[in-house]
């Protein structure tokens, strides 16, 4: 009796096998690789960055796909949950690349990132690193792609323009890890040569402090004219409000990570952000392709306002697709990874909100970049160098 | 002065969440004899319970506040019930692995019902208080009053009622409890809705001046743990003492030191107090 149910249901699993095999002839699917924090405290951040490849994915396939050497083909996005754990991103990234033979894998933090680095070449997939530390695409590795542009480009205009309103004196408060490590490394040096003064330095932990008040009144007593801050935007708001609570006047650096719509969502009052300068929030943007992608998301999404890490991740895959086009494969990593400059040029602006139009020859992204400042309670926007 | 003053605001802020959160876990542990995991998301569905109710339901912050201390209780009962009771004869260790179930559990229905975004609960009382160049912001004044408020209402309770005295008792000696009529049954029942209810109040106090999601419980829970041991596990006094000692330790070390040692401070508070007294530092009632 246990025989015959175990042989019934192999059969009916030869069955369902044969019939996915038959259904995979008619349209080849493409796996595309993502691990990223799906749980914790950086669940929301790595769901944004997800829901942008998701998006993506989903238009394509209802167009019917892409065409490669007389193939149709559509994509699948398999996502994995590392938890914001390089070690985790690295098991993901071999299941995703030996399991899934996805030809592009996509992380959305930079030790992931790093840690893929080690070994994305030899396993033949494009490391698709969400994270805009200049770093990592000095470290020769030829299957990256850097998909935002480097935050070295933000560092000129935010000096120039918070000393010139608010002051030379700058207190650092910025997160303790390590990206906002990579940025007050950058940014620190920038102020002095600029002929400012660091006055403290106080780096907290903004994922996992219960509270803000010690840190920033330590930082407030050296008497600040701007304070750097950042790390996620929520908690980067809590410094902020702390901030403004204590009796700070001045100025606010925020860093990339934090996005000053998203701030103002917790501080619901946008004239207590005066001063503050940081990346121009997608919502903000008024260039046609931004404004289209933020209209389609929020009709899909219950009018939620989507973030750029979201516009950013959707571009890239959107470039993907279309530098497997150019290339004429979609295996052969080092083909693809060649035609995404191409790639990213050729997109139409519904399809390239993030406004990338080249990636260099170490794999950075190119875009022009536009800078927010908070005046007289409104998002400003400040032409920055494109870097 | 003034900044002394806001460290000590701010020290007896932290202090009040930290112990109300701890006084729970220390009760639990009297009567259960294991650190329940769990208590983390028990003061995380708490908040968003409160949240919920304040937020969707548009009651007022207190009503919330009621609420939650309410639903938290039951579903803190129910785990009561439906796990730690069941395991009642098991190796301590089943305890733990099934309390660590039960807060991933939370954790996760938490996210799939109302996603992993931050969510903020509105400040019932914006003001912030000035006394010559002093200033509190009322949350942060209501936080420290409101605790104070719950833990001489606990220990009246725990002293001078029939029902109080029934876990004091049950905590000291269970069989000799039982022994004398008192059913450990609805001892544990009652220890596990008062140590939910004051995971919920705790959570939903300190909520205005943190953000809700659904990680937030680890931030505490951790912390909690290293307060009921510093204070001697099971003792009452202990865990007050013990949220107080840690609240102001972060807060000084962060302000007077480096806010990267914070923690640091804390721990080798830790293993000082340890190493001087050993069954910390209100030796617990519970033996």
């Amino acid at each position: 009796m246990r025989l015959f149910k175990t042989s019934t249901r192999l059969a009916a699993g030869i069955a369902l096998a044969a019939f996915m095999s038959s259904a995979a002839f008619a349209q080849e699917v493409i796996n595309i690789g993502f691990t990223g924090p799906l749980s914790g405290g950086a669940a929301l951040y790595g769901q944004n960055t997800l829901t942008g490849l998701q998006m993506a994915a989903a238009e394509i396939n209802k167009n019917g796909g892409i065409e490669v050497g007389g193939e149709k083909y559509t994509f699948e996005i398999v996502a994995l949950d590392d938890k914001y754990a390089p070690s985790e991103a690295a098991v993901n990234a071999k299941r995703l690349a030996t399991q899934q033979n996805a030809p592009v894998i996509f992380v959305p933090h930079s030790g992931g990132a790093y840690a893929l680095q080690e070994f994305n070449e030899q396993d033949g997939f494009i490391l698709g690193a969400y994270t805009s530390v200049p770093e990592m695409t000095e470290r020769g590795n030829t299957l990256t792609l850097r998909i935002p542009p480097s935050f070295a480009g933000y560092i000129d205009t935010f000096v120039k323009t918070t000393m010139e309103k608010s002051g030379k004196k700058l207190a650092m408060i910025g997160g303790d890890h390590e990206y906002a490590k990579a940025w007050a490394s950058l940014f620190k040096p920038a102020w002095e040569e600029a002929g400012g003064e660091v006055v403290a330095e106080n780096p907290m932990s903004y994922n996992k402090d219960t509270d803000f008040y010690s840190g920033v009144s330590s930082a407030l007593s050296a008497n600040p004219d701007v304070l750097f801050v950042g790390g996620a935007s929520e908690p980067t708001a809590l410094v902020m409000r702390t901030a403004r609570e204590l009796g700070f006047q001045g100025g606010f650096v925020v860093m990339d990570q934090a996005k000053l719509d998203e701030i103002n969502r917790v501080i619901n009052d946008m004239s207590q952000l005066n001063g503050a300068i940081g990346v121009m929030p997608l919502s903000s943007d008024t260039r046609e392709g931004a404004k289209a992608f933020v209209e389609r998301f929020k009709a899909e999404n219950n009018g939620k306002t989507p973030g750029s890490e979201t516009s950013y991740m959707y571009t890239a895959l959107n470039a993907v697709a279309e530098a497997m086009k150019l290339a004429g494969t979609v295996e052969d990593p080092k083909a693809i990874h060649a035609k995404l400059s191409e790639a990213y040029g050729s997109l139409p602006s519904e399809r390239n909100p993030a406004s990338i139009d080249s990636v260099d020859e170490k794999g950075g992204t190119n875009a022009r970049i536009v800078v927010g400042y908070v005046q007289d309670g409104e998002i400003m926007p400040i032409e920055a160098a494109s870097q | 002065m003034n900044i002394f003053f806001q460290q000590v605001l701010n020290g007896l802020t932290l202090g009040s969440v930290y112990s109300l959160v701890a006084l729970g876990l220390t009760l639990v542990y009297g009567i259960l004899h294991i650190p329940n995991f769990a208590h983390g998301a028990f003061f995380m569905v708490g908040a968003y319970i409160s949240f919920y109710v304040a937020g969707d339901l548009g009651a007022n912050f207190w009503v919330a506040m009621i609420v939650s201390a309410a639903a938290v209780a039951v579903m803190a009962m129910i785990s009561e019930r439906l796990i730690f009771h069941p395991l009642r004869n098991s190796p301590a260790l089943h305890d733990m692995i099934a309390a660590i179930g039960l807060l991933l559990f939370l954790e996760a229905v938490v996210q799939a019902i109302w996603g992993a975004d931050f969510h903020r609960l509105p400040a019932p009382y914006t003001t912030i208080l000035r006394f010559a160049d002093l200033t509190a912001p009322a949350q942060r004044v209501l936080i420290i009053g409101a605790a104070i408020v719950l833990m001489i209402g606990l220990q009246i309770f725990l002293r001078r009622t029939t029902t109080g005295s029934t876990i004091v008792a049950t905590a000291q000696n269970r069989e000799g409890a039982a022994l004398v009529g008192i059913s450990p049954l609805k001892v544990s029942l009652l220890t596990f809705a008062i140590s939910g209810a004051l995971a919920a109040v705790a959570a939903t106090l300190f909520a205005p001046i943190n953000l809700i999601y659904p990680a937030m419980g680890h931030l505490v829970i951790l912390k909690a743990f290293v307060i009921i041991i510093l204070g001697g596990m099971g003792s009452i006094p202990g865990a007050i003492v013990g949220g107080m000692v840690i609240g102001f330790a972060e807060s000084f070390g962060a302000f007077y030191i480096s806010n990267n040692y914070k923690d640091i401070i804390a721990f080798v508070l830790l293993v000082f107090i340890l190493s001087l007294r050993p069954q910390g530092l209100f030796p617990s009632e519970v033996r």
